[in-house]
C-alpha cells in the first residue's frame, strides 16, 4: 500500500468527522491527493453530503408538521368554543307567562346537554319563583332511553323544588320509540301541542291561585 | 351538645315551621324526626312546613328521613310540605332514585302555606 502522509490524512479525517458531530455540516475532507486512501476519504464526504441533505429535510418535515399541529389545535379550540356557545345557546328558558316557563328543546338531545338544560331550567325555577314550566320537545328529532330517563330526572328534580313540569310536542315518532322502549311516562304529565301546554298552564295558575284572578279572565273565554 | 344544635320548631296557627338552618348530621335527622311527631301530637298542628332552602348537601339518609317523616306525619293526620330545595339537592336526590312521591314541596315559604291551605279547604269541604 501506497499511502503519503499517513498520519496527516487520518488527523485530518478525525478533525472533520469532530466538527460534523459538533454540528457544522460545511466541513468536508477534500483531499487532492490521489491514491489508495483517497477512495476513503470521498465516501467520508459523500457520507457527510448524504447526512447534510437528510437533515435538512427532516428540519423541513418538521417544520411543517408542527404547523399543521398549530393549526389542528387552534380549529380544535373554535370547535369547543362553539360547541359551549351551542350550549348556552340551545337551552333558553323563558319566562312567558306569570307563574309560566318555557324551555324549548330543538336539536339533537344528549347526556350533557339535557343536564345543562335541567340545571338552567332549575335554577331559573328558583329564580323567578314560577311553578309551571313546560319543557316542548317538538324540535327533538329522536328520543333514546337515555335521553327519556334525563327527562324524567328533569321534571321530578322539578317537582322536588315545588313546581310542575309539563312536556308537549312529543311526534308521533318519539312516542312509538318510548313506547317500544318500554319507557313509563304515565306519572309525567304530556300534552300534544305547547298550545295545549300553555292552557294547561294557565288553567292550573287559576287553580293554584284562586284569590287573585288576573289578566288571564279574557282568555278563559276562548279556552273554555 | 346536642341540646345546643336543637332545632326550633314554631307553631303559627295550625301549622308547624321547622326551619333547617345548619348542616344535617345523621343523629340530628333522628332527632328532628322524633322532635316533629311529638310536636304534631301536642299542637294537634294539621301541618308541617319544613325550610330546607339554606341545606346545601341532602344525602339518601336525610332524604329517606324526610320521605319517612311525611309518611308518618300523614298517618297523624299532618300534612308535610318540603320548602325552598336547592336546584342541586333536587339533581342529587333524583340521581339517588330518592323521587320522594308521596312528599309534598313548594317553592318557598308562601307557597308552601297557600299548598296547606288549598289542602284543608280541599278536605273540610
Amino acid at each position: 500500500m501506497n499511502i503519503k502522509n499517513a498520519k496527516k490524512r487520518i488527523d485530518n479525517i478525525e478533525d472533520v468527522l469532530a466538527t460534523v458531530a459538533a454540528g457544522d455540516l460545511e466541513a468536508r475532507i477534500q483531499s487532492d491527493i490521489e491514491d489508495d486512501f483517497s477512495g476513503i476519504e470521498a465516501a467520508i464526504d459523500l457520507l457527510i453530503d448524504d447526512l447534510t441533505d437528510e437533515l435538512k429535510n427532516r428540519k423541513k418535515i418538521q417544520n411543517e408538521l408542527e404547523e399543521k399541529l398549530k393549526k389542528i389545535q387552534e380549529q380544535q379550540k373554535t370547535i369547543v368554543q362553539q360547541q359551549e356557545d351551542l350550549m348556552e345557546l340551545s337551552s333558553p328558558v323563558t319566562k312567558v307567562w306569570d307563574n309560566i316557563l318555557i324551555l324549548p328543546v330543538i336539536g339533537t338531545l344528549d347526556s350533557q346537554r339535557t343536564q345543562i338544560m335541567m340545571e338552567n331550567l332549575l335554577h331559573k325555577i328558583v329564580e323567578t319563583g314560577c311553578t309551571i314550566s313546560i319543557l316542548d320537545i317538538t324540535g327533538v328529532p329522536t328520543v333514546d332511553t337515555q335521553v327519556a330517563n334525563h327527562l324524567l330526572k328533569t321534571v321530578s328534580s322539578a317537582r322536588l323544588l315545588g313546581a310542575e313540569c309539563i312536556i308537549s310536542g312529543i311526534s308521533p315518532a318519539i312516542a312509538q320509540t318510548i313506547v317500544h322502549l318500554g319507557i313509563d311516562l304515565s306519572s309525567i304529565k304530556t300534552k300534544a301541542t305547547l298550545q295545549d301546554a300553555m292552557i294547561y298552564a294557565m288553567k292550573q295558575k287559576e287553580r293554584v291561585a284562586p284569590g287573585h284572578k288576573s289578566d288571564l279572565l279574557y282568555l278563559d273565554d276562548e279556552v273554555e | 351538645m346536642l341540646q345546643e344544635k336543637r332545632i326550633p320548631i314554631i307553631k303559627i296557627g295550625d301549622y308547624l315551621i321547622v326551619s333547617i338552618q345548619v348542616d344535617m348530621h345523621d343523629k340530628l335527622a333522628i332527632q328532628l324526626q322524633s322532635q316533629i311527631l311529638e310536636s304534631i301530637e301536642k299542637t294537634g298542628a294539621k301541618g308541617v312546613l319544613i325550610d330546607i332552602s339554606v341545606l346545601e348537601m341532602v344525602d339518601s339518609f336525610i332524604g329517606r328521613m324526610l320521605s319517612g317523616m311525611a309518611s308518618m306525619a300523614a298517618i297523624m293526620d299532618a300534612a308535610v310540605v318540603i320548602v325552598g330545595m336547592q336546584p342541586a339537592v333536587a339533581i342529587t336526590l333524583v340521581e339517588l332514585g330518592l323521587e320522594m312521591p308521596g312528599v309534598d314541596t313548594a317553592l318557598n315559604m308562601e307557597k308552601g302555606i297557600e299548598m296547606l291551605n288549598r289542602r284543608i279547604r280541599q278536605i273540610n269541604e
